[in-house]
């Protein structure tokens, strides 16, 4: 293969997982920004979103260009389902630890994933599917156009990989213009920088707070929709704790609760995941667990040089 | 105190030494009942299951192997709740010493440790497996506690993580890593003893299979029951000197961490010292219950070790034994297991499923209640199989509202430890 097309490949799949890691962490550093709970919930609510989204699209979807047209729909419906559920937990269990220590809310969001994988598996089971495997009806939704592959300067590219690296500058995109073009959006930020001037100034934090943990679980179901049709992750119980540990690194590398250094942290993990994964296939180093072992490592890379990740504020390095 | 009691010994011409021991038992009779209940135990277990009683016994009370794995794992959530419970830093990485310890043992017995022959003594490698174990937790730790809160759980995770990634695709290991790897029975046909080394009287060898039977004056144990007792007295000594550390001045030292950081540091202590110190001391004890559940078990698996939902297991039993209480987590590991043994999908051990069959009738199993769907069929919808999610709700509510635990709400009931507060609770009774 040319060098150009070397380039292609890794820069493509790099970029889409890149999408991947950002829609997976987006919900997770937005609850975090606001609220200063790291939801251990996050993981979970992602897998019923990939659930909720492939239930739909099995079930009502058709082919071709319409299957996308359903996917979207899917894809809202199961943000809209799981951001509901957020807000459940967010008054239901969340609200009654804020003057806790925050171990007690890793603690408690961690006991949240045992009973939602625990629902998640005994429904599974119950349609007569296996949990610990893809659900493959649900990925056979994909129009077969999206399987398609095109070759750009002798590198080939997945149009899935361009469809998700579609789907991830939007959702950015969309979240971005909330923070920073609405009303509401300047709300959060004036949470996030400081609660207490936010409360005194007439806004209902507690109801901000709500609302951004419901649509921080949103995205996690959002991101669970997408998911659902990449055969390298798909709708599986065990996608909980697979998408967890990822989104703990990115927002973590790119500091936590900040955007913007969330969505760069996403690219650089995607970048050096699929330039590790490239070198595996390749076989220049023929560890398998590359990838995975290289993402890890830049998590205790940056905890060790720079506690509070690249964007992250210097005081908040001792939460 | 000491000097008080023993001029009162000596006014009454007791010997000091006897009288040393006197007090010593007396500051452990809650130690010595629970002792002396779990060396009853398989006996107990033996007579009520031979009585029957229809299978009622059997189904509640938690089978010996069950209790021996509750004794190994029960140890490393104790090691757990050593750091995380005391000084307040959770360390979210912990199963990286469980696993250490596990790996460690195996790999020695297999021959692939350099200058360790696989005929190295187990007591001898699972010493070794505690100082790695130690020597890793130092090492982590050093980066590790120059952070706090979430970022010191996040810090740790990553690095259980890396080992976790590292050891499943490593294939120096064996054939399959990512399966584990098992005791060559060429190398080491033998099973694991526990003992003083070196003289063979002295030994009894653990695991279901392998381990060996005593058969001495009325005493007739089963392979089954030398497990959980040789296990059962290593965790009983481990778990006696973490309680004396954490009742020591040092142990001290550690609360005062958790509770206010700064004021430990302003009055004088040197912190990062004793944190590193209490990280290594739980990082050797976790190591060597990471090598007794290799060695009972012939075999370690990265998930069954290294994954980070090992060390969330260790956490559900802190929690609902009691968080900074040390023996809680043994009790809260007794708890899940027994809940996941009665609530089983193949009711081996006893459990809901053959107590259901005998004594339920199959016409009420039958009956229909939704769309159908009859009685018996909800049962194994939604309980046998499924003690996660009950363990897991029983988790969010003790977090909300039984912060501390079992065992520290036994604690706050009896006005202080338990160890401490039980003589004289008793010593009321019977006046």
């Amino acid at each position: 293969m040319s060098v150009a097309g070397t380039v292609v490949d890794v820069l493509v799949s790099g970029l889409a997982k890149a999408s991947l890691y950002a829609m997976m962490a987006l919900g997770l550093t937005l609850i975090f920004g606001l609220l200063g709970v790291l939801n251990f919930a996050h993981g979970s609510l992602t897998m019923l979103g990939a659930y909720a989204a492939g239930l739909l699209m099995v079930t009502f979807a058709g082919t071709g260009v319409s299957a996308l047209v359903w996917f979207l729909v899917a894809g809202l419906t199961a943000g809209v389902l799981v951001g509901g559920l957020g807000a459940a937990m967010e008054v239901g269990l969340i609200r009654k630890l804020y003057d806790r220590p925050p171990i007690y809310q890793i603690l408690l969001t961690f006991g949240i994933t045992l009973v939602i994988d625990e629902l998640a598996r005994i429904v599974v089971l119950f349609y007569g599917m296996q949990p610990q495997t893809d659900w493959q009806a649900a990925l056979g939704t994909k129009p077969a156009f999206i399987a398609d592959t095109l070759t750009v300067f002798g590198g080939t590219i997945n149009h899935l990989e361009l469809f998700e690296i579609l789907w991830g500058v939007l959702t950015v995109l969309a979240v971005w213009a909330f923070l920073n073009r609405t009303r509401y959006g300047l709300v959060v930020r004036a949470g996030s920088e400081d609660e207490d001037m936010a409360a005194a100034l007439g806004i209902d934090v507690r109801r901000v707070f709500t609302v951004v943990f419901a649509l921080g679980a949103g995205l996690a179901g959002f991101a669970g929709a997408l998911l659902m049709w990449d055969p390298a992750w798909a709708a599986s119980v065990p996608l909980a704790s697979e998408t967890l540990l990822p989104a703990f690194v990115v927002v973590i590398v790119g500091g936590l609760g900040s955007f913007r250094g969330t969505v760069v942290a996403a690219v650089i993990v995607g970048m050096v995941d699929a330039l590790m994964t490239y070198f595996f296939d390749h076989a220049i180093i023929t560890f398998s667990g590359l990838p995975e072992l290289t993402v890890f490592l830049i998590l205790v890379g940056v905890l060790v040089v720079r506690p509070q990740g690249i964007f992250g504020l210097a005081e908040v390095g001792g939460h | 105190m000491a000097i008080s009691t023993d001029a009162v010994d000596a006014q009454q011409g007791v010997d000091t030494t006897e009288s040393w021991i006197r007090q010593y038992a007396h500051d452990h009779v809650a130690h010595l009942l629970v002792v002396a209940f779990l060396g009853a135990y398989p006996l107990v277990y033996s007579v009520l299951t031979a009585i029957g009683a229809g299978g009622v016994f059997e189904a509640f009370l938690p089978k010996i192997e069950t209790m021996t794995a509750v004794f190994y794992f029960g140890l490393f959530a104790m090691s757990f709740d050593f750091i995380s419970g005391y000084t307040g830093y959770l360390s979210f990485g912990h199963a990286v010493f469980y696993g250490a310890g596990g790996y460690f043992v195996i790999l020695v017995a297999n021959g692939k440790v350099p200058l360790l022959p696989p005929e190295t003594p187990f007591m001898v490698s699972v010493l070794l497996a505690g100082v790695l174990a130690a020597l890793v937790a130092l090492a982590i730790g050093s980066v590790s506690f120059r952070l706090s809160g979430v970022y010191f759980a996040m810090i740790t995770l990553g690095f259980a993580q890396v080992a976790y990634v590292f050891m499943r695709d490593w294939e120096f290991l064996g054939s399959n890593p990512r399966d584990g790897v098992a005791v060559s029975n060429d190398l080491h046909p033998n099973a694991f003893e526990i003992g003083i080394p070196g003289i063979d009287a002295l030994n009894l060898a653990v695991g279901p299979l392998r381990g060996d039977a005593v058969d001495w004056l009325f005493l007739d144990l089963g392979a089954t029951e030398v497990s959980y007792y040789m296990i059962g007295l290593v965790v009983l000594v481990c778990y006696l000197a973490m309680q004396r550390m954490v009742h020591s001045p040092f142990g001290r030292v550690l609360v005062a961490i958790r509770e206010n950081e700064e004021r430990a540091r302003a009055v004088g202590y040197d912190t990062y010292r004793y944190k590193m110190a209490a990280f290594a001391v739980s990082g050797f004890f976790a190591g060597v219950a990471g090598g007794l559940f290799a060695a009972f078990r012939r075999s370690v698996s990265p998930d069954n070790s290294l994954y980070f939902l090992v060390t969330g297991d260790a956490l559900l039993a802190s929690i609902i034994g009691g968080f900074g209480t040390l023996a809680g987590p043994l009790y809260g590991r007794l708890f899940d297991r027994g809940v996941r043994e009665f609530l089983s999908k193949t009711g081996g051990g006893g459990g809901l499923l053959p107590l259901l069959r005998e004594y339920v009738p199959p016409s009420v199993l039958e009956t229909g209640i939704i769309n159908g769907m009859t009685i018996g069929q909800s049962i194994e919808t939604f309980l046998n199989g499924h003690a996660s999610l009950y363990l897991g709700i029983v988790f969010v509510v003790f977090v909300l509202y039984v912060p501390g635990g079992l065992l520290g709400s036994l604690r706050d009931r009896l006005g202080g430890p338990v160890a401490k507060r039980l003589p004289a609770s008793l010593r009321n009774l019977r006046k």
